[in-house]
C-alpha cells in the first residue's frame, strides 16, 4: 500500500510530445502499477523514457520522478538519483565490448560500494533469475535478441529499484518470453505491494500481456493520451 | 581528476583495466613503429652530420644535434604524431560508436558518468603511453646515432661523451613536460570529438578525421609554444 506521504513514482505534467503535437498531456503512474503508453514511432513516444530519467528535458511542462525533476539536478546528484530507477532503453544499450555478465555488473561496479566478490555473487543471482547462466560470457553481438533483452533487464533491475522505465521492452520477442520478462520486471506475482512500478513505452504490447498491465494509453498524433480498453 | 576521485573501488578496478588496455594498444603495439621511425631518422641525421661536420672539424655539435633537435624537439613531436594518428583516431571512432549505439545514454541512464567510464581511462592511458613511447624514441635515437657515428669513424666513447655533455636538466624536464602536454592533447581532443557525435553512423569517420586533424594541429601549436617559451 502507498503511504499518504510516499512520493509518487512518476508524473508527467503538461508535457507535449512529437513535432506535430498540438496538445500536451498529464499522466501519473501510481506506485506498484504497470502502466504502458503506446504510440507510433513518429509520435515522439521515444522521448518519454528520457524525460523520466532526466536524460532530456521536455520542451514544456515537467517530468517528475519520485517528485524530483531529475534533469534539473546538478550532474553528480543526477547520476546518483538515476541509480534509484531501473532503465531499459530502446535498443538495450548494452556495451558491445563487454560480455553480458560484465554489462550486468557494470552499474554495480560503478554505483555501489560492494566488493568484487559481492558483486560477482549478485550478478550470478541476476543471471540465474533471467535464465542467462549459460550465456553470461557472450558479447551482445554473439547473443540473440532474447538473450540481449534478458541481460538488459537484469542490468536495469541490478539495484532492485522500485520504479522501472522500459522502452520497447517486448519488440521482437515471442509472447511467452515477453510475459516472462514482464513478470521478472514486476518482481514476481507476490502481494501487490511488493511489485515494482513499471512504466512501459512501445509501439505495441502482446495481447497476452495486456491483462497484467493496469493501464494502457495510446498517444495520438496530436499529442494527447487516450486510454485503451484492457 | 575529480572524476577519478569519485570512483568506487570496483569502478576504479574497471577503469584501471580499460586504462591498461589503452596503454597496450597505444604504447605496446606502437613500440615497433616508434623504434623504426626513431632509429631510421636518427641514423640518417647523424650519418650526414658526422660526415659534414667532420669536414669542418665540428663533430662536437653532434651532441647538440642529438639532444636539441632529436631528443627535445623531434622526439616528442614524432611520437605525438604516431600516437595521434594511431590512437587518436581509434579513441574518437570508438567513443563515436559508443554514442551512435546509444551506449553513452545507457551509461548515463544507469547513473554512470561517461567521463569516468569512457574518457578517464583513455586519457590516463594516453598520458602514460606518450611518456613511455617518448622514452623509447629517445633511447633508440641515441643508440642509432651511436651506430651512425661509429660507422662514420667516430669513437663510441667520444660520441656518448659529447651527447651527455650537451644534455642538461632543462632538456630532460622539458621533454617530460612535452610528453604530458601532448599526451593530454591526444587523450582529450579525440574524446571530445567522439562524444559530440549525435546518432548517425556516418558521423563516425568525420569525427575520427576531425579528431586527428585537430590533435595534430594542437600538437604543433603546443610544440611551437614550448619553443617560444623555452
Amino acid at each position: 500500500m502507498t503511504t499518504p506521504h510516499a512520493p509518487r513514482p512518476l508524473v508527467f505534467e503538461q508535457v507535449p510530445l512529437g513535432r506535430g503535437a498540438s496538445q500536451s498531456f498529464t499522466l501519473e503512474i501510481p506506485a506498484h502499477h504497470t502502466v504502458a503508453v503506446l504510440g507510433d514511432e513518429d509520435s515522439g513516444l521515444g522521448a518519454l523514457g528520457s524525460y523520466a530519467m532526466g536524460l532530456d528535458r521536455p520542451p514544456a511542462g515537467r517530468a517528475l520522478t519520485f517528485e524530483t525533476d531529475v534533469g534539473a539536478l546538478p550532474e553528480r546528484e543526477r547520476l546518483a538519483f538515476r541509480r534509484r530507477v531501473g532503465y531499459l532503453p530502446a535498443g538495450e544499450g548494452l556495451l558491445q565490448n563487454l560480455s553480458l555478465r560484465d554489462n550486468i555488473a557494470l552499474p554495480l561496479r560503478f554505483g555501489s560500494g560492494a566488493s568484487p566478490k559481492e558483486i560477482d555473487g549478485r550478478v550470478n543471482v541476476m543471471l540465474a533469475a533471467v535464465r542467462l547462466s549459460g550465456a553470461g560470457q557472450l558479447r551482445p553481438a554473439q547473443a540473440n535478441e532474447e538473450e540481449r533483452r534478458r541481460a538488459a533487464l537484469a542490468r536495469a533491475i541490478a539495484f532492485d529499484p522500485s520504479l522501472l522505465v522500459l522502452e520497447q521492452p517486448f519488440d521482437g520477442l515471442t509472447a511467452r518470453v515477453a510475459s516472462e520478462l514482464l513478470e521478472l520486471a514486476r518482481g514476481g506475482e507476490s502481494a501487490e505491494g511488493a511489485r515494482r512500478t513499471l512504466f512501459i513505452t512501445g509501439q505495441e504490447i502482446p495481447p497476452l500481456l495486456l491483462r497484467r498491465v493496469e493501464r494502457v494509453y495510446r498517444l495520438t498524433r496530436a499529442g494527447a493520451l487516450e486510454p485503451e480498453t484492457v | 581528476m575529480r572524476a577519478a576521485t569519485q570512483l568506487t573501488a570496483a569502478g576504479r578496478a574497471v577503469a584501471v583495466r580499460i586504462g591498461i588496455n589503452q596503454v597496450r594498444f597505444t604504447a605496446v603495439h606502437a613500440v615497433g613503429l616508434v623504434t623504426l621511425l626513431s632509429g631510421i631518422m636518427s641514423f640518417l641525421v647523424i650519418s650526414q652530420a658526422t660526415r659534414e661536420l667532420g669536414r669542418i672539424g665540428a663533430t662536437d655539435l653532434i651532441g647538440t644535434l642529438i639532444v636539441v633537435a632529436i631528443v627535445r624537439e623531434l622526439g616528442p613531436l614524432m611520437t605525438a604524431l604516431v600516437v595521434a594518428g594511431r590512437s587518436g583516431t581509434a579513441i574518437a571512432a570508438e567513443l563515436a560508436t559508443n554514442q551512435v549505439l546509444g551506449e553513452v545514454r545507457a551509461l548515463e541512464g544507469m547513473g554512470i558518468d561517461p567521463k569516468q567510464y569512457l574518457v578517464l581511462p583513455r586519457f590516463a592511458g594516453s598520458l602514460i603511453s606518450m611518456f613511455t613511447l617518448l622514452v623509447v624514441f629517445d633511447l633508440v635515437a641515441v643508440l642509432a646515432g651511436y651506430g651512425a657515428a661509429s660507422l662514420n669513424g667516430m669513437n663510441g666513447g667520444r660520441y656518448f661523451e659529447i651527447v651527455l655533455a650537451s644534455l642538461s636538466y632543462k632538456d630532460v624536464w622539458l621533454t617530460v613536460l612535452k610528453a604530458f602536454a601532448f599526451g593530454f592533447i591526444v587523450g582529450v581532443v579525440p574524446s571530445y570529438f567522439g562524444l559530440t557525435v549525435r546518432r548517425a553512423p556516418t558521423e563516425i569517420p568525420i569525427a575520427a578525421s576531425r579528431a586527428v586533424v585537430s590533435a595534430i594541429v594542437g600538437i604543433f601549436l603546443c610544440s611551437a609554444l614550448f619553443v617560444a617559451l623555452g
